[in-house]
C-alpha cells in the first residue's frame, strides 16, 4: 500500500491500541483542531497531531524562526531560521511531509479578541501553544462561546502545567486566572529560560487529551489542573472546578451555543477589542511588537526599506527584516505587524524607527503619530517559550 | 520528623546549671520528661567542641524523637545536621541563616518586644522565644519584658511562640494564663536535681491549659492551616484575603483549596477554614 495514502495501515499501531481502534481512527481523520503558537509547545503539539491522522490542522503563529528557537522547536532548522520564515509556514511545510493527508492551514497573525472567534470557528479543539495570558484570554472567551474545548499548556525553566479548559464542565480560563488586568507571570521563557524535557513533557500532556476528545473518548479527559517539574521531579494535581454561575463564558446559563444563527454571532468577534495602533513587549526576545492595523506589502517595503538605507536581511512572501542604520532591526509582516529589534524595550523609539522607515512616501505614513494606545503594554509572543 | 508546631515544652541546655552532671544525661531526662524540642547553647566552647556536643545530642534526639536546635551557629547546626538554629538580636538576620539552612529547616528568633516579633515573623522565622518573662540568671543584663509581651505576643503573632525567661512550675500557670501556650526552660529543668520531673511538671501545666482551653481556638486567634505545606495561623476570613497576607492577590497564581481548584473570580467569596489545606501555585505560562 502507498505510503501516503490516507489508509489505515500507517496508524496500525494507533488503532490497536483499544480505546482509539479504528472507530476512533475514523473520528481523528474527520476532526479538525486549531493550534494557536507554534514555538515549542506549539511544534511538538502539531506534530502529534498530524502523525495522529487528525484531519485539519490550523495553526497560529505571528513570529519568525530564529536560531535560538532550535534548541527546543523541534520542527524547524537552520534553513528555516536563515530565511526567517514566519513560524506557522515553515512548520506546515514540514508537517505535509511527514503525513500529506492532513490539510494543514497556516496563519501568520496574532490572536486577538479581534480575531479569535473566526480561528475557533469550525474546529473540535483547541491547543494552546501560546506564552502569554492575552492570548489565551482571548482564545478562552471564543472556546467557551463556541462550545469547544482547549487544551491549556505552559511551560518554564524545568516547569510545566497543564489543564484541560471544556465549555459545560469546566471554568473557563478567565474565571480561573483573572482577566487582562492581573500581571503576566513574572517567570517567563526570558527570566527563567526553558529545557526541553518540560516541552516535551506539557505537550504530551495535552496531546494526551486531544487524542481522547478527538477519537470519541471525551468522559476520559483528565479533570485537573496539572503542575509538574521535570527537573526536580514532582508532579501535583488538583480537581478543576465546574463553571462560575453568572460568567457569560462558563456559567451554566452561558453552555455551548447550538442555534446556527445565535452561533454565527457567537463566532463573530468583538469589534471592541479592536485596537488600532498597539506597541507591545514580546516574551523571549529585546522585541517589540507594532501594529500598524493595515495590510503591508513585503516586497514593496523592501524597496522603501533598502532606498532608506536599511540592509535586507531576510524577505519572503510574508515578511521582510531589516537592519536600520541606527542598528534596529524590523520585520514586516504582511498582516500589518512590525516587530522592532534593538530599541531597548522602547515603545517610543519602537514607533518612531517604524515612522522613519516603513512610512509609505505616497500615503503618508502607516503608523498614525498617536501612538498612545497600548504603549509599553508587557507581553509575551504567542509560542515562544 | 517533628513538626515546629506540635511542640510544646522548649528546653535550652546550660551545662553550669548542672556541674557533675552530664549533658546528654540530663538533657535525656529532660526529653523523657516531655520536652519535645532541645537547644544547645553554650557560649564559652570552641567550635570544635561544640560539634562534638551538637553531634551527640543530634543522635540523642533523633532516638527519643525530639526536635533539636542549635543556637547561634547555622553551620555548626548544618554539619550536626540539626533541625534548626535559634538566632538572638545579634545574630545572623534570619534571612540569611534562612540562605544557609534551606527552607526546610526551622529558624527560630528570640525576640524581647513586638516589633522584633513582627519582623522575624515576617522574615520567614519559624517560631519565636517570647521573653524574658522573668528576670533569669541566664540573661542577667537584659530586663524582663513582663506578662504583657506575652499577652501581646499571643494577640499580634501567628506562627509559634515560646515563652521563655525565668519560667518554673511555680509560675507557669500565669505565663499561660496570659496567653501563651508553649514554654521554654533552662535552669528549671537543667539545674533541677530531677530534671525528668521538672519537665513532666511544667507540661502538665501546659496541657492542662490547652485541655481548659476552647476547642480548635488557637491561643492567638486566627485559623490554623496549611499553605503551600506550611503550617500556619491566619486571620484572614477568605481566601482573597490569605492571598493578600502572602501578598498573592495582585499575582497570576493559581489557588487550590482542599484539592480543588478556586476560580481566581470566587477568592473573595470562598471563606478560609480551620485545617484547610491551601496552595498557591504560580502560574505557568510559557509556550
Amino acid at each position: 500500500m502507498s505510503e501516503a495514502a490516507p489508509g489505515l495501515a500507517r496508524y496500525a499501531r494507533q488503532t490497536r491500541f483499544a480505546p482509539i481502534g479504528i472507530a476512533g481512527q475514523a473520528r481523528l481523520a474527520a476532526s479538525r483542531v486549531l493550534i494557536v503558537g507554534v514555538g515549542a509547545l506549539g511544534a511538538a503539539l502539531a506534530e502529534q497531531m498530524v502523525r495522529a491522522g487528525a484531519g485539519e490542522v490550523r495553526l497560529v503563529d505571528r513570529d519568525y524562526v530564529e536560531p535560538s528557537n532550535l534548541q527546543r522547536q523541534a520542527l524547524f532548522d537552520e534553513e528555516d531560521a536563515r530565511q526567517a520564515l514566519p513560524k506557522a509556514v515553515a512548520a506546515a511545510a514540514k508537517l505535509r511531509r511527514i503525513n500529506g493527508s492532513v490539510r494543514v492551514e497556516a496563519h501568520v497573525a496574532d490572536v486577538t479578541a479581534l480575531n479569535a472567534g473566526a480561528l475557533v470557528a469550525g474546529v473540535d479543539l483547541a491547543l494552546d501553544g501560546t506564552d502569554n495570558a492575552a492570548c489565551r484570554l482571548a482564545l478562552s472567551d471564543a472556546c467557551f462561546r463556541q462550545g469547544v474545548p482547549l487544551l491549556y499548556g505552559g511551560v518554564s525553566g524545568s516547569e510545566g502545567a497543564s489543564a484541560a479548559f471544556v465549555p459545560g464542565r469546566t471554568a473557563c480560563f478567565r474565571c480561573l486566572l483573572g482577566g487582562e488586568e492581573a500581571p503576566e507571570s513574572e517567570r517567563n521563557c526570558e527570566t527563567a529560560g526553558v529545557i526541553y524535557p518540560a516541552v516535551a513533557f506539557v505537550a504530551a500532556l495535552q496531546a494526551a487529551e486531544a487524542l481522547k476528545w478527538l477519537s470519541g473518548n471525551g468522559e476520559a479527559l483528565r479533570r485537573s489542573w496539572l503542575t509538574a517539574d521535570v527537573w526536580t521531579f514532582a508532579v501535583r494535581e488538583s480537581r478543576m472546578p465546574a463553571g462560575r454561575a453568572g460568567c457569560p463564558f462558563c456559567g451554566r446559563e452561558a453552555g455551548a451555543v447550538t442555534d446556527p444563527v445565535e452561533r454565527e454571532r457567537a463566532c463573530g468577534d468583538d469589534p471592541a477589542g479592536i485596537a488600532p495602533l498597539e506597541a507591545v513587549v514580546l516574551c523571549g526576545r529585546d522585541t517589540i511588537q507594532v501594529t500598524t492595523g493595515r495590510p503591508l506589502s513585503p516586497g514593496e517595503l523592501g524597496e522603501t526599506l533598502r532606498r532608506r538605507g536599511c540592509r535586507i536581511l531576510a524577505s519572503n512572501a510574508f515578511l521582510v527584516r531589516a537592519l536600520a542604520p541606527e542598528e534596529i532591526r524590523l520585520t514586516a509582516f504582511a498582516d500589518g505587524r512590525v516587530l522592532v529589534q534593538g530599541a531597548e524595550a522602547d515603545a517610543g523609539r519602537a514607533i518612531e524607527a517604524c515612522r522613519r522607515y516603513l512610512a509609505d512616501p505616497e500615503e503618508g505614513c502607516p503608523v498614525p503619530a498617536e501612538t498612545s494606545a497600548g504603549v509599553g503594554k508587557t507581553e509575551g509572543g504567542n509560542g515562544d517559550a | 520528623m517533628r513538626n515546629i508546631r506540635e511542640c510544646k515544652l522548649y528546653v535550652v541546655s546550660g551545662e553550669q546549671y548542672h556541674p557533675g552532671r552530664g549533658l546528654l544525661e540530663v538533657m535525656e531526662a529532660a526529653i523523657r520528661g516531655g520536652a519535645d524540642i532541645v537547644q544547645l547553647r553554650d557560649k564559652e566552647a570552641p567550635k570544635r567542641e561544640l560539634l562534638r556536643k551538637a553531634e551527640a545530642l543530634r543522635e540523642l534526639t533523633r532516638r527519643l524523637g525530639a526536635l533539636f536546635i542549635v543556637n547561634d551557629h547555622p553551620d555548626i547546626a548544618l554539619a550536626a545536621e540539626a533541625d534548626g538554629v535559634h538566632l538572638g538580636q545579634e545574630d545572623l538576620p534570619v534571612e540569611a541563616a534562612r540562605r544557609m539552612l534551606g527552607p526546610d529547616r526551622i529558624v527560630g528568633v528570640s525576640t524581647h518586644a513586638l516589633p522584633q516579633a513582627v519582623a522575624a515573623e515576617r522574615a520567614g522565622a519559624d517560631y519565636i522565644g517570647v521573653g524574658p518573662v522573668y528576670p533569669t540568671g541566664t540573661k542577667p543584663e537584659r530586663a524582663a519584658v513582663t506578662l504583657s509581651y506575652v499577652s501581646e505576643a499571643a494577640r499580634a503573632v501567628r506562627i509559634p511562640f515560646f515563652a521563655i525567661g525565668g519560667i518554673q512550675p511555680g509560675n507557669a500557670e500565669d505565663v499561660l494564663a496570659a496567653g501563651a501556650r508553649r514554654l521554654c526552660a533552662v535552669s528549671a529543668i537543667v539545674g533541677s536535681p530531677d530534671p525528668e520531673e521538672a519537665a513532666r511538671r511544667l507540661r502538665g501545666y501546659i496541657e492542662r491549659w490547652e485541655f481548659e482551653s476552647p476547642s480548635g481556638m488557637p491561643a492567638s486567634g486566627g485559623v490554623r492551616l496549611i499553605v503551600n505545606g506550611r503550617e500556619g495561623v491566619t486571620n484572614a476570613g477568605t481566601l482573597l484575603e490569605l492571598a493578600a497576607e502572602y501578598r498573592l492577590a495582585d499575582r497570576r497564581v493559581v489557588a487550590e483549596r482542599n484539592g480543588e481548584v478556586v476560580p481566581r473570580a470566587g477568592w473573595s467569596e470562598v471563606p478560609v477554614r480551620e485545617d484547610d489545606r491551601i496552595e498557591f501555585v504560580h502560574f505557568v505560562g510559557g509556550g
